[in-house]
């Protein structure tokens, strides 16, 4: 935020952010964001692809260059929040996009990065998948150390997982995309199902997003 | 392309030959517990087939792949307690990829854990910024033809669609890169 906010005015603000209604709230993050505005052509971006459900423009803070940020058009704020034929489309354009890379700027490999949440390296309240081309010593590390985990916590750990998925292996239906406009259309009008869970995901997040920095 | 590949530790495990702690299984994609995972809850989300690098997975399975890290990646929320996870994929040898089977990470974070998946910020000036936009658009006009999900249910795992001559040389070419 551009602003310095006062500890009092942040308190009224993550209360006011709780009241609101999830319609509300959106319509409240979308004021604010600046890749909203970015994809509506309101601040100017090097855009290298676009169609009805994302944009994809280059970051101007690379970690190399080419380096890009593939964002959907609809402000979502964490990954979670996507509908299912959406997370398809956006993963199927970053496939792509890899591969514009790896033809078009001799990029030897590519790193795709999607960070849900501040803990995680998220920075902005509009869900972006980072592409990031790499080259043999570009000097970029990205770390992922190895912990070792007692046979009884990978079980336990294992099995709250399982169970947390356990309807989704059984609803899994073929997701159907639609003519891609129509789509977004629609999704205005009709607002997704939301779990409860989404909710709390999503007030927790925003507020930790404000509440950073 | 053959389905599986006999020396692929990927392929072994989701033919069941290594044990493994299967969290998600659907008709393309298997999701396990990494062991050794960057945090408990790390998981492995890859395809059935066998496919060295993301180009080749094929636009269905790349939609599969990622709902279901989606799918995880909520689960995690739900059942960890955790305050984030990323979605990490490393496409290729310098961008890290390890295993010859394209695999999604979807991992667990907390604050302070150790993982790093951060970078330094490099200062481009406009002109390297307009000559790299230049090329990548280029590319990008070919974006947009996709492979729909199929009207009539999957039974057999699909072939991947065939390669002109000159993507197959240019694979040929980025496999060499793969251990």
């Amino acid at each position: 935020m551009a602003e310095q906010i006062s500890q009092e005015q942040l308190r009224e603000l993550q209360e006011k952010i709780k009241q609101m209604s999830p319609e509300e709230l959106k319509e409240f993050q979308k004021k604010q964001c600046i890749f909203c505005q970015i994809v509506a052509g309101k601040i100017q971006a090097k855009k290298i692809y676009e169609d009805g459900n994302v944009a994809a423009i280059l970051d101007i803070n690379p970690a190399n260059p080419g380096h890009i940020l593939l964002l959907t058009k609809e402000h979502y704020s964490i990954m979670p929040q996507i509908p299912d034929d959406e997370i398809a489309h956006v993963f199927m354009v970053a496939k792509s996009l890899s591969n514009s890379m790896l033809k078009g700027i001799d990029a030897q490999g590519t790193n795709i990065i999607v960070a849900n949440g501040v803990a995680a390296g998220q920075r902005a309240q509009h869900f972006m998948a980072h592409i990031i081309p790499r080259k043999e010593n570009d000097g970029l590390r990205f770390e992922l150390p190895q912990k070792t985990m007692e046979e009884s916590e990978i079980n336990a750990v294992g099995n709250r997982l399982a169970a947390a998925l356990g309807g989704a292996a059984e609803e899994e239906k073929p997701a159907q995309r639609q003519e891609q406009k129509k789509e977004v259309a629609q999704a205005k009008k009709e607002p997704r199902q939301k779990k409860e869970s989404d909710s709390n995901i999503n007030l927790d997040d925003i507020s930790r997003i404000l509440g950073a920095k | 392309m053959t389905a599986s590949r006999e020396n692929c530790i990927v392929c072994q495990i989701v033919g069941n030959k290594i044990p493994s702690k299967k969290i998600y299984e659907d008709e393309f994609v298997m999701a396990v517990l990494d062991v050794n995972g960057s945090n408990p809850g790390h998981c492995f989300v890859m395809p059935k087939n066998h496919y060295p690098i993301l180009e080749q997975v094929p636009d269905i399975e790349i939609g599969r792949l990622f709902q279901a890290s989606n799918k995880i990646s909520s689960a995690i929320f739900e059942s960890l307690g955790v305050q984030g996870t990323n979605i990490f994929v490393a496409n290729g040898i310098p961008a890290g990829q390890t295993v010859a089977h394209f695999t999604i990470n979807v991992i667990p974070r907390k604050e302070n854990d150790g993982i790093n998946l951060q970078w330094q910020p490099r200062q481009l000036n406009e002109e390297e910024m307009s000559t790299v936009e230049l090329k990548l658009k280029e590319q990008a006009k070919n974006i947009g033809h996709f492979e729909k999900e199929d009207k009539k249910p999957r039974v057999h795992a699909p072939k991947p669609a065939a390669l002109s001559e000159e993507e197959e040389e240019y694979f040929e070419r980025q496999m060499r890169r793969l251990p």
